[in-house]
């Protein structure tokens, strides 16, 4: 049972498109596994369609554009009833030139094939990845005790995107993020400070966060993080190089 | 063509709902979208295209910041619905959502592009575009089957009603197969039998079309 996902916030810059691509995978590959939020996401887009295709908004957005014609609703009317008027005539040359181009290309040919469900495999576990990221790379596995991390091989600025295994009985020490992170459970569970997490679990946390993961039976997450993760007690302060190796 | 399109406006009035899809989106762009798909129709193309370039064209202007991206995205974008117009599925939703998605992930792989110098694309990949591969609708693909469970069904429908009895409780119900003859009333010998029989029939069958 999913208890923890993306806010109503961060769905809605999803189906924007406004995220980063990073997180636009980590919230996707969240709402494949969460029926919940893959309804929501669909009355958003539903929304969102509504508002980029509504005819009744046009009215402003096409008044702020001279180059796109003489914009005024009644003047609407006038080309939807009557036709093209010469102020037009360019921009309709262009668009008969542009459908004909398209027109003339093939249909995409259907792949008889169901797409393969990409799967790798962690700790002797076979886990099949979500569909957001089958077309992204993994670069190696690296470990460090009961962690092991692989980097996505995708370039988006700042933000890194990993896998990351901890295997059973493993925990990262406690530790505060001074970006943020966002952690996708794909398999297995965890406890922190705050609660229980299961598969599917979309928890994204920020700098007033602290806290300490610990898994029992192992698990594979799939994170995104903006800046290196900073270790605050004891010892394991003594680690902080190795939050970046997390990161 | 311009008759074509006007018909299906909706009135331009201000008190339109605007979350009641049914009164603002024409009807015919799902027909349009069927008739690209099906028929390669120029004609349905030119329709659809002179509902969406424009909106397609203001989107562009706002996300991506100047008018000759905003002409690339209706390139873009209007080639994706001619090519793919295969992978809208009527029944799972309006023709207008499903071009937002195709419009949407164009964008933000143009965004990508351009701001990263970035050519890989992954819109259709967090965004999916295909409503037909999606969940159980599809039968077309084996996707939403992959198990086999509604073929499978199929299959051990047409087998004769003692037999189905045994292989659904077996295989649907997970009886044990004493459970199972002690609730048809017959012994446990018999149960092996009919699950026999009808495993033997079910691999003939299933042979016919996949045979490896």
């Amino acid at each position: 049972m999913i208890k923890h996902h993306p806010t109503s916030n961060v769905l809605s810059g999803f189906v924007a498109g406004d995220l980063p691509a990073s997180v636009a995978i980590i919230v996707a590959s969240h709402v494949e596994l969460c029926r919940e939020c893959a309804n929501h996401v669909q009355q958003l887009t539903e929304q969102a369609a509504m508002q980029a295709f509504d005819m009744t908004a046009d009215d402003d957005w096409l008044n702020d554009q001279v180059q796109l014609g003489d914009t005024s609703p009644q003047h609407i009317n006038d080309i939807d009833h009557d036709g093209i008027d010469s102020n037009d005539m360019e921009l309709a040359c262009d668009s008969r030139a542009m459908i004909d181009a398209i027109t003339a290309s093939p249909a995409q040919v259907k792949s008889a094939v169901a797409q393969t469900v990409t799967e790798i495999e962690v700790a002797g576990q076979r886990i099949s990845l979500p569909r957001a990221m089958k077309s992204i790379g993994l670069r190696e596995w690296q470990g460090l005790g009961k962690l092991s991390r692989a980097r996505l091989a995708l370039d988006d600025d700042e933000l890194r995107a990993s896998l990351l295994h901890i295997d059973k009985g493993g925990s990262v020490p406690c530790h505060t993020h001074k970006g943020f992170e966002i952690t996708l459970l794909l398999q297995g569970s965890f406890d922190d400070e705050m609660g229980h997490y299961t598969a599917g679990d979309f928890i994204w946390l920020d700098g007033d966060h602290t806290h300490q993961p610990i898994t029992q039976e192992g698990c594979v997450c799939l994170t995104v993080s903006s800046d290196a993760i900073h270790f605050t007690q004891g010892m394991s302060q003594l680690l902080n190089p190795i939050g970046r190796f997390i990161y | 063509m311009q008759q074509t399109v006007s018909k299906g406006y909706p009135k331009r009035e201000s008190n339109i709902i605007a979350n009641n899809i049914e009164t603002q989106v024409p009807p015919e762009l799902s027909h349009w979208l069927d008739s690209v798909a099906m028929q390669r129709d120029k004609q349905a193309f030119t329709a659809l295209f002179q509902f969406f370039a424009p909106k397609i064209r203001r989107f562009g202007i706002k996300q991506l910041g100047s008018e000759a991206q905003a002409n690339e995205l209706v390139q873009e974008t209007m080639t994706n619905v001619w090519r793919k117009a295969h992978l809208y599925n009527v029944d799972k939703g309006a023709a207008t959502t499903w071009v937002y998605t195709v419009m949407r992930n164009a964008s933000f792989d143009m965004l990508r592009r351009i701001k990263a110098k970035n050519e890989q694309n992954l819109g259709d990949d967090i965004w999916p575009i295909d409503m037909a591969q999606d969940e159980a609708q599809s039968e077309e693909s084996n996707f939403g089957d992959h198990l086999m469970e509604k073929q499978m069904l199929n299959y051990v429908n047409t087998l004769p009603p003692a037999q189905q009895a045994v292989v659904k409780g077996v295989y649907y119900q997970e009886l044990s197969q004493e459970q199972l003859a002690q609730q048809l009333g017959v012994p446990i010998g018999t149960v092996k039998s009919r699950l026999r029989l009808a495993l033997a029939k079910l691999k003939q069958q299933m042979g016919e079309q996949y045979n490896d």
